[in-house]
């Protein structure tokens, strides 16, 4: 093997090595978030707006 | 896929499918969802006082509303059947009231300001955010009322809206954040400190539990903190305990206690100390630092009289800490 083999196959077989690492970084760290999306449906029961003007039974 | 949420220091690794600490933000396909957002649980219409505010607008309406869920897990909590609810339990149900309409209910009923409460608005912190951002709009005033337990980057974006707040100091050490709140004490501080330089209107609530943070030390611990990083024109709240939820063990806090609490606070050099869930003739009403003269006369949540001019003492003009206009 001649040295410009020898380097050209150690430059691709690196620069495989560091494709697939950053591929498998990726996928399996997780996404980071600050801001959450509004979910449209609430999955709970959803009652009408009564008598507001009443105070509040909760502390605070 | 994984996501991390990193809204408050808990930084939850969330599961797809599965929600974070506070039940509220989920993973859903790889993406976090606020699934309470324009669905509050509680929507009333409570005096100021009640928050407590004590040096905000004295005597207003205030629209109060919550969601369901909290970041923090407080054995004593008060309001657990909601902080610590699903949105998909069956017994607490919310309405639909998203930011526009709950400003527009503000308005109709002559509210001059919004409280984000009951539970916690850190969790729901994009609701709070909008609601804020278009009450500001309005000239509705924002208040929140916290534990002051979230991430320094979203705190200072959502105080950009925010007039006034009352941050609990839940005690001094970790060790107590931590085996009865399930938190850490670091980020509550730096909450109050960066809330202050904010230039938001800043009261603190230290509920006072018999043996977990009652000891004269504590008090002392606390009230040098408010007064060193906030000023000493901080008003501090002393809150009696009545045992809820997980800590029904414990006796309610006596007046005596709250009442030594204050003393121990004034002594410190703290110039506005309260007396809150019990009642207290002299823990409920405001002095001037100055002059000593009575102020604000309380009873309960009710403002008896109210003798501040422009914000001063009319006795020796002293200007008073708050908003009162």
């Amino acid at each position: 093997m001649t040295r410009r083999k020898f380097i050209q196959k150690l430059i691709g077989t690196g620069s495989a090595i560091i494709v697939g690492a950053s591929w498998l970084i990726n996928k399996t760290s997780p996404r980071k978030f600050l801001r959450a999306v509004r979910l449209k449906r609430y999955p709970g029961t959803i009652k009408e707006i009564g008598d507001i003007s009443k105070q509040s039974k909760w502390s605070g | 896929m994984k996501v991390q949420c990193e809204l408050c220091p808990k930084n939850c690794l969330i599961e797809p499918g599965q929600s974070g600490e506070c039940r509220v933000r989920i993973n859903i396909d790889g993406v976090l969802r606020t699934v309470v957002y324009g669905y509050p649980c509680s929507i009333n219409i409570d005096p100021v006082e009640k928050k407590p505010l004590f040096h905000f607008l004295p005597g207003s309406p205030i629209l109060s509303i919550a969601t369901v869920g909290c970041n923090l897990h407080c054995e004593n909590c008060q309001n657990w059947e909601i902080s610590q609810a699903n949105p998909e339990d069956g017994n607490i149900s919310a309405y639909y009231c998203p930011p526009e309409k709950l400003v527009s209910l503000a308005k109709a009923n002559k509210c001059p300001s919004l409280a984000y409460t009951y539970t916690d608005p850190v969790v729901y912190y994009e609701y709070t955010y909008d609601t804020a951002k278009l009450a500001s709009e309005a000239g509705i005033r924002s208040v929140l009322v916290t534990a002051g337990y979230i991430n320094e980057q979203p705190w200072k974006k959502l105080l950009e809206y925010v007039d006034a707040a009352n941050i609990d100091l839940k005690g001094m050490t970790d060790d107590f954040y931590r085996q009865v709140c399930k938190a850490t004490l670091k980020p509550v501080q730096q909450a109050l400190i960066l809330a202050r330089a904010a230039g938001v209107h800043v009261e603190v609530t230290n509920l006072i539990i018999p043996t977990l943070n009652d000891g004269p030390e504590d008090i002392r611990r606390l009230a040098r903190w408010v007064k060193v990083n906030l000023g000493g024109e901080t008003p501090l709240h002393f809150s009696g305990f009545y045992p809820r939820y997980k800590m029904r063990n414990l006796p309610p806090t006596s007046l005596k206690t709250l009442e030594t609490a204050r003393e121990i606070a004034l002594s410190e050099g703290l110039d506005y100390v309260y007396i809150g869930n019990l009642r207290s003739r002299e823990g409920e009403n405001t002095y001037c630092p100055g002059c000593k003269k009575l102020l604000i006369d309380r009873s309960g949540y009710t403002i008896i009289q109210n003798r501040l001019t422009n914000g001063r003492c009319p006795d020796c003009d002293k200007e008073i800490y708050g908003v009162w206009k």
